[in-house]
């Protein structure tokens, strides 16, 4: 692949990865930045990429790693679960864009529970169940196993249930 | 409030895809990233060699330089004015090695230059005395003075053993009973004339017409002051 086709190839992403941004910093300025630095490293390290893998999922890997390195140098909480999230009671990161000045309002029920959701769960239901992607896909995002992420999905899914459902009741 | 109450897996995710808002990456941004995009110019294939050679070449004329003869003047007088100019530069810069203040020095300096001070000028009106050190010249022992004017000029008086020393005639000045020659090297002027077997030079960053008035006068007053003979 010649850099003007991987070019090409990258930029026809942006959309999905700007959203994928959006959910995780909430903050438009901080989403462009993630994207822009996203696409930069991607440039620069093209030819690690190889061939025939997909495109799509390194370039979600790449951005989601920009994000654990650059916006989630937090203070991480209380202990881990077997499958490396935490306890209902415990969230695994403080979610420090949602306090930011500029940050994105939740319209929905929806939208406020996948907020409430530690980064994890949000990031393993926004590739998983809103891109669509594989789960062998989201497992090489995530570095994690396929079965990692199947049980991700599952509590991630009973914790926005819960959520929803206090909801509900307000 | 949520219409949809919570329920199986699969609704919530056809909720997660159909419900949740979308954002599209703004235009500026696809714009920057577009423009981040853009390969840089390829560079000429011939410009990477070309730099290496020259880089080359450089070196290696960096590396010889030392090694190379000097151009020097194959008049053995315009050759001592040279090298009397370059050790009054020197003083210039960086000042005499071991300035020595005379009477108590002189036998030291005379053991040391091989040139004895019959008389000198501890300075006058004029030209105030700096101090007094031996120099080695073009192969010669040799005797210099440094002189400073109320302009702040530094005037030096240098005697060398230069028995014969040619003096260009088409350069030379009469002054009262002398006829020293007045030469230039490097912007800076040298009156050179022999003294028995010594070759004596004064100079000086003096070069326009007033300061060559100017230089007359100290040449006069330097040449009455002082009296270097062979100390052998």
């Amino acid at each position: 692949m010649s850099s003007d086709e991987f070019h090409r190839a990258a930029l026809e992403h942006l959309d999905a990865l700007y959203n994928f941004a959006m959910y995780l910093t909430r903050n438009p300025p901080e989403a462009d930045d993630l994207v822009q630095e996203t696409y930069l490293r991607a440039f620069r390290f093209s030819h690690r990429f190889q061939p025939g893998t997909h495109l799509r999922a390194w370039l979600f890997q790449i951005l989601r790693n920009t994000f654990l390195t650059f916006y989630r140098l937090r203070e991480r909480e209380s202990a881990l679960a077997e499958d490396g999230v935490p306890t209902w009671d415990a969230p695994m990161f403080h979610d420090a864009p949602e306090e930011s000045s500029g940050a994105v309002e939740a319209h929905t029920d929806l939208e406020r529970a996948l907020r409430r959701l530690p980064e994890e769960f949000r990031t393993v239901l926004l590739l998983a169940e809103v891109e669509g992607m594989a789960l062998e896909d989201v497992a090489r995002i995530l570095a994690c196993p396929v079965g990692t992420v199947k049980s991700r999905i599952f509590r991630a899914k009973e914790r926005l249930r819960g959520l929803l459902r206090d909801y509900s009741k307000e | 409030m949520s219409t949809h109450p919570p329920e199986s897996d699969d609704a919530l995710g056809t909720r997660l895809r159909t419900e949740l808002r979308r954002y599209t990456a703004p235009a500026y941004l696809r714009g920057s990233i577009g423009e981040s995009a853009d390969p840089p110019r390829a560079r000429p294939a011939w410009l990477a060699p070309t730099l290496a050679a020259a880089a080359t070449a450089l070196v290696l004329v960096l590396v010889s330089i030392p090694f190379l003869p000097r151009i020097l003047p194959a008049d053995p007088t315009e050759r001592l004015v040279r090298s009397v100019v370059a050790e009054h530069t020197r003083a210039l810069m960086w000042g005499a090695r071991r300035p020595e203040v005379v009477p108590t020095s002189l036998p030291w300096l005379t053991q040391e230059s091989g040139i004895a001070l019959r008389k000198f000028s501890p300075g006058d009106d004029r030209l105030v005395f700096v101090g007094v050190e031996p120099v080695y010249l073009e192969g010669r022992r040799g005797v210099a003075l440094y002189y400073r004017d109320g302009d702040g000029h530094l005037v030096t008086y240098t005697a060398l053993p230069a028995p014969g020393l040619p003096l260009p005639e088409s350069r030379r000045v009469q002054i009262e009973k002398w006829r020293p020659a007045l030469m230039s090297d490097s912007g800076f002027s040298a009156w050179v004339w022999r003294q028995g077997d010594l070759g004596c030079f004064i100079v000086a960053d003096m070069v326009s017409e007033a300061d060559v008035e100017r230089f007359k006068d100290y040449f006069v007053r330097l040449r009455l002051s002082t009296d270097p003979v062979p100390a052998n």
